[in-house]
């Protein structure tokens, strides 16, 4: 039912499209989201790790933190935030046709999708790769195991293809089946119906923990492709985009420069690091330059925390590693752009 | 309209301006249509989106299940097209077929003055047209999936007919070298070789057909009993048993009756098999505007081919139930 009522949005904005009146090229988002006091941002429901609903009703989760560091950064409030659910069939048409501000998780930094859609992305801030689960009963260990196995996967990702790549180029035979959302088709793969299932290994991860009897499943410790994660925002408005991606880069730098939710207030007042003055606004005047309060970047730390901190939160109760996310200095892939 | 057989020159001159309100209407329809296309089209533009149906000859990259046509992932789009196309077709026809044998059946079950099957068949059309169809098609999918044996414990229908939770396996011809007939075998995680209703195709099939079967029993009852009692009489005074009766007499007078709405029922469920998006059936919607939409990003032209298609068949389906129920009609009469 929600299936149905995602699709008919998707008509509806599509029909947005066919009569807009020509001009939405001068688009202005941040003075949008400052005239609305909230940032729109969507949200895929219901994935362990990236975005859950506590018992409170309050959402939390990696994407959540995405959605507040740019609330924090443009806001002054990290929690402004109007929460626009999607799926990733309807994540792209949501954000075209102006129905949410940022779309901050789960897409893949392909080629296609950047030059074809009409979208821009904002910055890799996760680095993931597409992985399996399998029951340890099937004796599966490896890859190369699943050589005529059914596999399940969600549509509207870059999984399918991966897949299709990977064992074509093999030559390895399979079956897929492939259902609207990672939720269905995990269901299926639980229902028996598939021998494995695919995703990226975070959200996979996360969602086996969340299982009844997670100790049945294994997730094989290779993966077939690799995922940079980064926001979207409209194609066309370059100070928005300069804004996100500043905003999610300000996190990594935070943990750079050793600032964390607890320290900053202090590190702020006592510092004498000048590009750690710049960043947190004691100078420089770095928050006018993107259109916002100078002290967007301490908002951002204060209220949301730095990159570690964001990760361990959501991610290490999972019992997943840094790895490619560790800082750069720590042999990882994360390294924040200067501020000077 | 009934047909008129005279024709003064005040009718030519109504059927005259008749004919150019018609011709206005169109244009103004046409102008509109373009109107939108030309529109869309430049706010795609102004928003960096690109246009065109070139992508239908762009190489898929993805897999699908069940292909009634040759398909690899190195097929171009437009084959995945005519792959989800003849899915959705396979669906509808054998959805219809099983429908319409159920209406049947439980139609006349309805009119039966055997109180046990009588009653059986109001409870199972209460039942069946009072749950949203998408929940029935789940609880198949899902309930049954849960219920069906693994490969291990498969159930041997026949020898060469096997039904586990990965589909209904059954022997089928094998192009590959000339003819030849290739049975299912087990492999190390399924069933190989032959060919295999998909489990899902298996949800959707009983689903669809159980709900669209109550509605269409409604419509035989209603029909049957159109006819005047004293046809059925004077059937039976001719000499006729029941059941020649039934067949011979009621039945061709009951189809007068019964096709309009028929009509109505198949196009519903020929719509109704993209639900089949649900739960992972390889059809129209789950394929192009599900995948394909993604790989290509370009919505507007997606959508407008699944529009197409859906709008095409419909139309061909009320055409041909229209011919028929012309034929009916006039031998009726």
């Amino acid at each position: 039912m929600v299936e149905a009522v995602l699709r008919l949005g998707r008509g509806m904005a599509l029909c947005a499209l066919a009569v807009l009146p020509a001009g939405i090229a001068a688009a202005d988002t941040l003075s949008d989201v400052l005239e609305r006091g909230k940032l729109r941002c969507a949200v895929i429901e219901a994935s362990p790790g990236f975005s859950s609903i506590d018992a409170n009703g309050r959402r939390y989760g990696f994407d959540i933190d995405n959605c507040r560091t740019v609330a924090a950064a443009v806001l002054g409030d990290a929690d402004a935030i109007e929460y626009v659910p999607i799926n990733p069939n309807t994540a792209f048409t949501t954000l075209q046709s102006g129905g949410v501000d940022v779309f901050p998780g789960g897409a893949t930094w392909t080629f296609l999708r950047d030059t074809s859609l009409g979208l821009d992305y904002t910055g890799t801030y996760l680095y993931a790769g597409q992985g399996f689960v399998v029951r340890h009963a099937s004796g599966v260990s490896r890859i190369p195991d699943l050589e005529g196995a059914t596999i399940c996967v969600a549509q509207g990702t870059t999984n399918e293809q991966n897949l299709a790549d990977y064992f074509r180029a093999r030559r390895m035979k399979y079956s897929i089946v492939t259902f609207a959302d990672v939720e269905r088709g995990l269901n299926a793969y639980l229902a028996d119906r598939c021998d494995a299932f695919t995703t990226e290994v975070f959200s996979l991860a996360g969602r086996i923990v969340a299982l009844r009897n997670p100790e049945e499943h294994r997730i094989l410790g290779d993966v077939i492709s690799k995922e940079p994660f980064s926001g979207l925002v409209r194609q066309g408005d370059p100070r928005w985009r300069d804004i996100v991606f500043w905003a999610f880069n300000s996190r990594v730098a935070a943990e750079e420069f050793g600032l964390t939710m607890g320290n900053v207030e202090e590190m702020r007042a006592t510092t004498e690091d000048a590009e750690i003055r710049r960043f947190l606004g004691v100078e420089g005047g770095f928050g006018r330059q993107l259109g916002l309060r100078n002290d967007w970047a301490y908002q951002i730390v204060a209220q949301v925390g730095n990159y570690g901190e964001v990760f361990g939160r959501h991610f290490e109760p999972l019992g997943l590693e840094r790895g490619l996310n560790a800082l750069w200095r720590d042999g990882g892939l994360m390294i924040a752009m200067p501020y000077r | 309209m009934g047909r008129r057989r005279s024709g003064g020159p005040g009718e030519l001159v109504r059927k005259n301006s008749a004919f150019w309100l018609q011709c206005l209407l169109g244009l103004v329809l046409v102008a509109l249509v373009f109107l939108v296309f030309r529109t869309t089209q430049s706010n795609l533009e102004l928003l960096g989106v690109q246009s065109g149906f070139d992508f239908l000859w762009k190489k898929a990259g993805f897999s699908i299940s069940q292909h009634l046509i040759p398909y690899t992932e190195d097929s171009p789009i437009w084959v995945a097209l005519a792959v989800a196309i003849l899915n959705t077709l396979l669906l509808a026809v054998f959805c219809i077929f099983l429908a319409s044998l159920l209406g049947l059946f439980v139609g006349i079950g309805r009119l039966s003055s055997n109180w046990l099957v009588s009653r059986l068949s109001l409870a199972y059309l209460e039942l069946f047209r009072n749950i949203p169809v998408l929940l029935q098609i789940f609880f198949w999918y899902y309930v049954a999936l849960r219920a069906l044996p693994s490969l291990e414990s498969s159930i041997f229908i026949t020898d060469y007919l096997v039904l586990n939770n990965r589909g209904l396996y059954f022997p089928f011809i094998e192009f590959a070298n000339g003819f030849s007939i290739s049975p299912p075998v087990p492999g190390r995680f399924a069933y190989e070789g032959g060919f295999y209703l998909m489990p899902e195709f298996l949800a959707l099939w009983i689903g669809l057909s159980l709900y669209n079967g109550s509605y269409i029993s409604e419509i035989v009852r209603s029909g049957f009993q159109s006819v005047a009692r004293g046809q059925w009489e004077a059937g039976a005074a001719l000499g006729l048993k029941p059941a020649a009766v039934l067949r011979r007499v009621a039945f061709p007078q009951a189809l007068r009756a019964v096709l309009p709405p028929l009509t109505t029922v198949y196009m519903n469920m020929f719509k109704a098999t993209s639900l089949a998006a649900a739960i992972a059936y390889p059809e129209i919607v789950s394929v192009f505007v599900g995948t394909v939409n993604n790989l290509a990003g370009r919505p507007v032209e997606v959508m407008a081919v699944s529009l197409a298609f859906y709008a095409g068949v419909s139309f061909l389906v009320a055409w041909l139930m229209g011919r028929w129920n012309k034929r009916v009609t006039l031998r009726g009469q």
